[in-house]
C-alpha cells in the first residue's frame, strides 16, 4: 500500500487543564480527499492547526512521507508542504487579489521593487487553472465573492508548493453555486494527482460528493474512519452526529 | 447566458473614470479650490516669489511629519510623540551646537554632530515606542501619548537645567561654514528664481533680483514623499506596509514581519520628526523648548485628509501631498489676506478633516463591499 504524504500518530493536544485532542490517528494519501467530520467543538480546527504548526502537540508524532518532523511555527509546516486554507481565508481585504496571492513572498527585484506584471499574470494563471477566470489582478479581495476568495486562497496555497491542502470549512459561508464552485475546484485538485486534501465540513452531502476516506472526531477523539464506499449513508450521518443516532434525536426533538 | 463568463461583468473604464476613482482625487480638488481661492482672495501675492517663497515652507513641515504619520496610519497605528520629538530632538541639537557634548568628547559648534546624535537619539526613540507597542499590545494612541508628555517635559527640564532658559538663541549662522548645516537650513532650486528673474518677474523695488531660492525643507520634503511613495507603492516593504495595517493576522499567517514592519514605520516617523526639527535649528539658528507643539495632530489630520484611513490599510502619499498643501495654504493665507481672522485655520481645518473621515469612509466601503 502507498505510503501517506502525512501521518499522524496518536496526537494529544491539551490546552492547560483541557484535553482538546485525545489520541487521534490520521493518514492523507497524494490524490484523495480526506474528509475530517465532527461536530462543533468536536477539535477538527485544533487538529489541523497543529498540523500548520500553529500549535505545538502536546504528545504524539508527526510523520511527512514516513519521517518524523516537529513544526515549530506555520513556515515550517509550509516549507515541508502543508498549506493551510483557514475559516478566514488569511486575506487583506483591501488590496489586491494580486498583492494577496504573494503575500509574505513577493517576487521582487532590486532595491525589493516588484515584479508587478510578472505578479498579475502568475494570479491570473493559477486562478484560472483551478476554475477561475476572473478579470482584472488588481481588484480589491472585498469585493470578489466568497467562492472566489476560496480559490484564491487555494489556488495561491498550490503555487507555493503545498502537498497538502487542509481547507477548514471552505463551503460553509457560500450560496449554493458557490458551493458547488468549491467542490469542483476541490475536484481540479484531487484529479492532478499529486496533492492530498484534507476536508473539514458539517455537510454530510458534500463531503460524500468528493471524499475518499472519512475521519469522526468526537470530544477530541477518532469514533470513526473509513474509506468511501465502506460506510453506509446512515452510518456517516450517524458518526457525524458524534455517535448518535437519528432517531433519537428525532426523539429528543419530539420531547421538547 | 451560459457563454458569459466572469471577465464579462467587469466595465472597461476610461482614462478619466480611473482618475476619478482615485483615492487622491478627494485631496487634489480641495487643494485646487484653496489655490484658487487664495490667489484670488490675496491679490495673487500669495503666489508672488516671497509668498510662494513662505508659502512652500510651512507645507514642506506639514508635508515632511505628515509622510511620517501617513506611513504609520497605513500600517494601524498612530504617533503623538511626533510634536514632542521634534521640540526634543531640536534640543538636542542645539544644545550639542552651543555645549558640545562630553561623553563622545564633541566640542561645541559641529552641525553633524549634533545632527547625528539627535537623529541616533530619534531613531532609538521611535524603536521604543514601537517596541513597547508590539510587546504589549496597548494602543499606540496611549503608549504614544505618554512619550508626548514625557519628551515634552524631559526637554523642558533639560533646557533649564543645562541652559537655564527653555530657548536657545544667538547661535552662530552654521550656514556659513558648514555644507552640512547649508544643506538643512539653506536654500535650493535658486535656479527657478534665477530663471524667473531673467524672465523679467522676481524683483524688489530696486530692480534687483528679489528671491533667490526656496527653504531647503522643500527639497528635503521631495526626498521623503518620493521615497515613501516608491516604497509605499513598488516595493516588497511596502505589501508589508498594507498588509499589516488592513489584517495584521492575515498579513502574519502568510509570513509578513508585522512587528518589524510596525516599529521600523514608529522610527520612520521620528525620523522625519527630527529632519522637521534639524532644517529648522540650521535655518534659524535657535531652538525652543515649546517647538512642535501639537503638530502631531496636524500631521495625523493631514495624512486624513490626504485620504489615509483611520483604520488602517489604506492610503496614498500623493494624496497627503495635496492635503498638506491645501492646510499649508490656509495656515499662511492670514499673512496675505489682511481682512481674515487667523483663527478660521483651525475652523477650516475642522471643516475638512470631518469631510475627509466621511468620504475616506465611503471609499472604504466601496472597496470591501459594503460593510
Ligand atoms: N487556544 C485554545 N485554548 C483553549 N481551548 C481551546 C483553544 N482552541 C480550541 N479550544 C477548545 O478546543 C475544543 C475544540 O475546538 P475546535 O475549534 O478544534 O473545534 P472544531 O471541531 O473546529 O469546531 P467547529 O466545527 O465549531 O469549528 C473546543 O472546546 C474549544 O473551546
Ligand atoms: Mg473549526
Amino acid at each position: 500500500m502507498a505510503v501517506p504524504y502525512l501521518k499522524v500518530e496518536n496526537l494529544v493536544k491539551k490546552f492547560g487543564p483541557f484535553t482538546a485532542l485525545n489520541g487521534v490517528n490520521l493518514a492523507v494519501y497524494p490524490g484523495e480527499v480526506h474528509a475530517l467530520l465532527g461536530d462543533n467543538g468536536a477539535g477538527k480546527s485544533t487538529l489541523i492547526k497543529t498540523l500548520a504548526g500553529v500549535h505545538r502537540p502536546t504528545s504524539g508524532q508527526l510523520y511527512i512521507e514516513g519521517k518524523p518532523v516537529n513544526f515549530r511555527s506555520p513556515r515550517d509546516a509550509t516549507a515541508a508542504g502543508i498549506g493551510t486554507v483557514y475559516q478566514d481565508l488569511a486575506l487583506n481585504q483591501l488590496m489586491s487579489v494580486t498583492r494577496n496571492f504573494f503575500m509574505g513572498r513577493e517576487l521582487k527585484g532590486p532595491l525589493g521593487i516588484l515584479r508587478m506584471a510578472e505578479m498579475d499574470r502568475i494570479a491570473h494563471d493559477e486562478m484560472a487553472k483551478i476554475g477561475i477566470n476572473f478579470s482584472d489582478p488588481t481588484q480589491a479581495v472585498g469585493t470578489m465573492s466568497g467562492g472566489q476568495r476560496q480559490t484564491l486562497a487555494i489556488a495561491r496555497a498550490i503555487y507555493f508548493g503545498a502537498k497538502v491542502l487542509i481547507l477548514d470549512e471552505p463551503t460553509s459561508a457560500l450560496g449554493q453555486k458557490q458551493q458547488m464552485e468549491v467542490l469542483k475546484t476541490i475536484q481540479r485538485v484531487k484529479k492532478r494527482g499529486d496533492i492530498a486534501i484534507i476536508f473539514i465540513t458539517h455537510n454530510e452531502i458534500h463531503s460524500q460528493l468528493v471524499g475518499d476516506r472519512f475521519t469522526f472526531l468526537a470530544l477530541g477523539e477518532v469514533i470513526g474512519a473509513g474509506k468511501a464506499g465502506e460506510l453506509s449513508h446512515d452510518e456517516i450521518r450517524r458518526l457525524m452526529a458524534g455517535g448518535t443516532e437519528m432517531k433519537d434525536l428525532a426523539g429528543e426533538l419530539a420531547a421538547i | 447566458m451560459s457563454d458569459r463568463s466572469e471577465a464579462d461583468r467587469l466595465r472597461q473604464e476610461s482614462t478619466l473614470q480611473r482618475l476619478l476613482r482615485r483615492p487622491e482625487i478627494g485631496a487634489f480638488s480641495v487643494m485646487v479650490v484653496i489655490v484658487v481661492a487664495l490667489a484670488f482672495a490675496s491679490d495673487f501675492k500669495a503666489f508672488n516669489p516671497l509668498g510662494l517663497k513662505n508659502n512652500i515652507a510651512i507645507i514642506a513641515q506639514y508635508g515632511i511629519i505628515a509622510t511620517g504619520a501617513a506611513a504609520l496610519m497605513i500600517a494601524g497605528e498612530f504617533d503623538l510623540s511626533i510634536g514632542s520629538m521634534i521640540g526634543f530632538t531640536g534640543m538636542i541639537m542645539a544644545m550639542v551646537l552651543k555645549y558640545g557634548f562630553t561623553p563622545l568628547g564633541i566640542p561645541p559648534g559641529l552641525p553633524v554632530a549634533a545632527f547625528m546624535i539627535a537623529m541616533t537619539a530619534a531613531l532609538c526613540l521611535g524603536w521604543l515606542i514601537g517596541t513597547i507597542v508590539v510587546r504589549s499590545g496597548l494602543s499606540s494612541f496611549i503608549v504614544s501619548l505618554a512619550f508626548l508628555f514625557f519628551l515634552r517635559g524631559a526637554t523642558e527640564a533639560s533646557f533649564r537645567i543645562i541652559n537655564q532658559s527653555t530657548q536657545i538663541s544667538g547661535l552662530p549662522d552654521f550656514k556659513q561654514e558648514s555644507w552640512f548645516a547649508e544643506m538643512l537650513g539653506g536654500e535650493v532650486f535658486g535656479w527657478i528664481y534665477d530663471i524667473w528673474f531673467t524672465l523679467g518677474g522676481n524683483l524688489n523695488r530696486k530692480g534687483e533680483q528679489w528671491v533667490s531660492g526656496f527653504d531647503a525643507r522643500f527639497l528635503w520634503w521631495l526626498v521623503i514623499a518620493g521615497a515613501a511613495w516608491f516604497v509605499l507603492s513598488r516595493t516588497q516593504i511596502g505589501n508589508w506596509i498594507y498588509a499589516t495595517g488592513d489584517d495584521k493576522d492575515a498579513a502574519r499567517a502568510n509570513g509578513v514581519p508585522v512587528n518589524k514592519v510596525k516599529i521600523g514605520l514608529f522610527m520612520f516617523t521620528a525620523f522625519c520628526a527630527c529632519m522637521f526639527a534639524a532644517c529648522q535649528v540650521f535655518d534659524t539658528n535657535t531652538a525652543d523648548a515649546a517647538k512642535g507643539n501639537l503638530l502631531e495632530l496636524f500631521a495625523i489630520a493631514i495624512a486624513v485628509v490626504g485620504g489615509t484611513l483611520m483604520t488602517g490599510g489604506f492610503g496614498s502619499i500623493l494624496g497627503v501631498a495635496f492635503g498638506a498643501i491645501t492646510v499649508g495654504l490656509v495656515a499662511n493665507a492670514v499673512f496675505f489676506i489682511p481682512w481674515i481672522d487667523g483663527s478660521w485655520f483651525r475652523v477650516f481645518v475642522g471643516t475638512i478633516l470631518l469631510a475627509a473621515v466621511f468620504a475616506n469612509e465611503r471609499i472604504r466601503k466601496r472597496i470591501t463591499g459594503g460593510i
